[in-house]
């Protein structure tokens, strides 16, 4: 057992708590343990996304997030817990993601025909629909502001869709809503990628999505 | 016509869509997005006999062993045409646009799974729920930037609309401002199970049992309350129990304890044909006598298994073990025990999936038809898909009349509630709901008997008379309150089968009795009622 002080933002300011117990446990426990603190969990095991949070300065999920593991535990017997910041706060912890889930409508990711099958490509699309909407990739992309860039989960989202797309009207509003909404804001940092809790290979989404929308379209131009 | 979804998991997203197809215009009323809704979190797969593996699988079988693992006491006119539809659905998700895993030839693959001698469940990868929902969502999308489905978020059920017992749609509270608004319509509930009668269970956080509790309340029956599900490996995590899909037996896994300095493995020895694929019940109360009733510890073992199966087709078996118990299941067993998992019981519907109140349809978890007293592994993603098509199509046929000044007097008598309730002051809701589980996990156990299910009920009404204070929280306040009659309920049907069949297992009556091959039928007027009633009644 070791007392560690426990930072938590509320309102925009850190408060200090402190706790004395077991620290083989995740930070959701450590919330439940402490109390009287709003914050969105569902699953506890890592597969839905809900308890997204910054922690020590790192999106994580919660609760997988286990305080033993923490370096800044180890070192300073201290932890920061924040609500992620590009999102607009409701209480405590807990944050609002609705523009994230605005974008996917306006973006159209979905499919008008029968999904084509790809087998070359299950493993792919596998990947790419294991996104949990977490947020954590926006949290840490250096150019997301919640403003026009409309961020990774996009591209994810698209890089499955235009493959299994055969109609080619709705393909093209695919494209060109990648072209005009995602590409020109990102900068391949790759800091997305970093921080995915699923591992998703989000920088193999988005060179996909550069091929098949960017580079074709200004080809097309070109012949124009 | 309005059609109003509670819940968004496969039940919710599937009944929204058939609805909104149907031409409906659908409210999707839930506290969250569909990718945090328990459904995501189905790792194992989908049963449809699609008979791709030369097995001579056919509907007939899947059906006859799902009725078998229900212990005969499912729905089967419900059952018949769930099994009939199966193949049909899986049709139906590929062409959405589901990445389930292919076999050699191309076609969805089909693995082992407990209770079925055939290989009949499909599954895409380690994450099937995962999967269905992304695909499902994607698609509800499309009917939501058609103006087809709105989706509320953030919003909970409160109450139904009743008058003459018809259902003129329900009430809803804003978790975050607190505004309270009426949507009129028919109702379907898919609103999961009743996890929170236990505390934390294998599922998620988010089904709280509460729009099962209030509805039964207001007069909606609810059946085979007793009915529930442990699943046979669980791991203890400073989290919650957490699964063990039973892909992990499906793939060969096999249960040991260690008796004289070696491993037995009691279920081979037990049940020699289907070992570690019997059903969950009988599973779980092997796992239960083979222990000593839990004194020893029990293993669920794959080290035998090749590593890329252990990686890639049981990736979240091995995530879960090296993240929560820091162990390594290629190299080392995995300490398991059975844990609540999956309610058979709830509100009571026919195979059409309506209820008692007309206009009033339940799907998914929160519903009960077909899995009996025990439900197979890989039928309730189906069921959860299958109800929620047949319930919207069922909404979508019948007309209710709307009573507009009804509604609104309906509106405005809740809102008084909410602006006349107080706190109480003599429990905290934290307490109360621990004490609550507490009760729950002490007398609703595998093996129940009737002195400690009378005993619970006995703490349970001390609890019920107390005055919670619930932090502020009218949503809380409310839910609290009805669990406990919700709570009460499933205790008495405890009490009242006086049998063991499948779950439900007494030590005071260890034997099966044919008289009561029944539904257990709750209903409340004031008081509980129970009585056994006719399969499809
Ligand atoms: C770990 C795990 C593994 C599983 N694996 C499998 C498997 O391999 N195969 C299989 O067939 N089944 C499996 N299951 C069971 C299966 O996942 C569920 O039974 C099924 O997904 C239930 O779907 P549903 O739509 O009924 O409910 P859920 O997906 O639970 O959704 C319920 C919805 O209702 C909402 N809700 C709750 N209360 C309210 C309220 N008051 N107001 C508004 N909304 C409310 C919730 O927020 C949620 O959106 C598994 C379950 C678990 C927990
Ligand atoms: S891409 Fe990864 S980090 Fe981003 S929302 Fe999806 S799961 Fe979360
Ligand atoms: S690659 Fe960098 S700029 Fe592009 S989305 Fe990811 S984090 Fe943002
Ligand atoms: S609560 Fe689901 S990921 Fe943490």
């Amino acid at each position: 057992m070791t007392e560690i002080t426990v930072k938590i933002k509320i309102d925009g300011e850190f408060k200090r708590f402190s706790y004395d117990g077991d620290l083989n446990i995740s930070v959701t426990t450590l919330l439940e343990k402490l109390g009287g603190i709003e914050y969105s969990c569902s699953c506890l095991q890592g597969l839905c996304g809900s308890c997204a949070m910054v922690i020590n300065s790192q999106p994580k999920l919660a609760c997988q997030t286990f305080l033993s593991d923490e370096i800044m535990i180890h070192e300073y017997k201290l932890i920061t817990i924040e609500p992620l910041s590009k999102f607009p706060v409701i209480n405590d912890l807990k944050v609002d993601k609705s523009k994230l889930y605005d974008d996917l409508l306006e973006c159209e990711q979905w499919i008008e025909s029968d999904s084509k099958m790809n087998y070359d490509e299950i493993d792919f699309e596998y990947e790419m629909s294991l996104c949990l909407m977490c947020g954590c990739c926006v949290e840490a992309c250096p150019n997301y502001d919640g403003n026009d860039f409309v961020g990774t989960p996009i591209a994810v989202s698209a890089s499955k869709l235009i493959s299994q797309e055969t109609d080619s009207n709705h393909l093209k509003i695919l494209k060109k809503k990648y072209k005009d909404k995602f590409y020109p804001h990102c900068v391949k940092s790759i800091a997305c990628e970093d921080v995915c809790p699923m591992e998703i290979q989000t920088q193999r989404a988005i060179s996909k999505m550069n091929k098949k929308a960017v580079w074709k379209l200004w080809q097309l131009i070109d012949r124009d | 016509m309005n059609i109003n979804v509670v819940g968004c998991g496969l039940a919710g997203l599937s009944a929204a869509i058939k609805a909104s197809e149907l031409g409906a215009s659908v409210s999707l009323i839930s506290p969250n997005y569909s990718e945090t809704s328990q459904s995501v979190m189905a790792m194992g797969g989908i049963n449809a006999a699609l008979n791709t593996k030369g097995e001579n699988d056919s509907i007939e079988n899947h059906y006859a062993d799902t009725i078998n693992g229900g212990c005969e006491i499912n729905n089967p006119k419900a059952v018949f045409k769930l099994t009939n539809d199966a193949p049909k659905i899986i049709g139906w998700l590929e062409k959405l646009g589901v990445s389930f895993t292919r076999d050699n030839d191309g076609n969805v693959d089909l693995r082992y799974f407990g209770g079925q001698k055939y290989a009949r469940t499909a599954y895409a990868g380690a994450r099937t729920g995962k999967q269905l929902v992304t695909t499902l969502t994607s698609h509800c999308r499309k009917k939501e930037a058609r103006g087809q489905v709105k989706r509320y978020v953030g919003w909970r059920f409160l109450s139904l609309i009743i008058k003459n017992h018809q259902c003129l749609g329900l009430i809803a509270i804003n978790e975050n401002t607190s505004e309270i608004r009426a949507f009129k319509g028919n109702v379907i509930l898919a609103s999961g199970g009743l996890n929170k009668l236990f505390g934390k269970t294998s599922g998620s956080v988010l089904n709280d049992g509460y729009a099962t509790s209030k509805a039964f309340m207001q007069g909606v029956t609810l059946a085979n309350l007793e009915m529930i599900q442990f699943h046979p490996t669980t791991i203890k995590t400073t989290n919650k129990r957490i699964l063990i899909t039973e892909a992990a037996r499906g793939e060969g896994g096999k249960l040991f304890v260690n008796r004289d300095g070696k491993p037995w493995y009691f279920m081979k020895e037990w049940y020699p044909e289907f070992g570690e694929l019997m059903p969950r019940d009988v599973v779980s109360r092997g796992i239960y006598k083979a222990s000593n009733a839990g004194a020893d510890e029990v293993y669920l073992d794959i080290t035998h298994l090749d590593e890329h199966t252990i990686k890639v087709k049981l990736d979240e078996v091995y995530n879960i073990c090296m993240k929560y118990l820091n162990l390594n299941p290629i190299y080392e067993p995995i300490p398991i025990f059975p844990g609540v998992h999956y309610f058979m019981g709830g509100i009571k519907t026919d195979e059409n999936h309506k209820t008692n109140i007309e206009g009033l349809f339940a799907a998914g978890e929160c519903s009960c038809q077909y899995h009996g007293a025990n439900r197979l592994g890989g039928n309730s993603l189906l069921g959860a898909i299958h109800g929620g098509c047949i319930a919207a199509q069922n909404a979508y046929s019948t007309n209710i009349d709307t009573n507009e000044s009804f509604i609104r007097k309906s509106l405005e008598n809740e809102q008084k509630l909410f602006d006349s309730w107080r706190d109480g002051d003599e429990k905290n809701i934290v307490e109360a709901e621990n004490e609550l589980s507490d009760i729950m996990n002490a007398s609703m156990g595998m093996y129940r008997n009737f002195d400690d299910l009378d005993n619970a009920l006995q703490k349970l009404n001390v609890l019920k008379n107390m005055k919670i204070d619930s932090a502020g929280n009218y949503y809380d306040h409310v839910k609290i309150n009805s669990l406990f009659v919700l709570a009460s309920a499933c205790i008495k049907t405890a009490i009242e089968r006086k049998e063991s069949r499948g779950a439900h297992q007494r030590s005071d009556y260890p034997e099966t009795d044919e008289n009561y091959q029944k539904t257990t039928c709750i209903n409340f007027d004031g008081q509980i009622k129970i009585s056994f009633e006719g399969l499809d009644d």
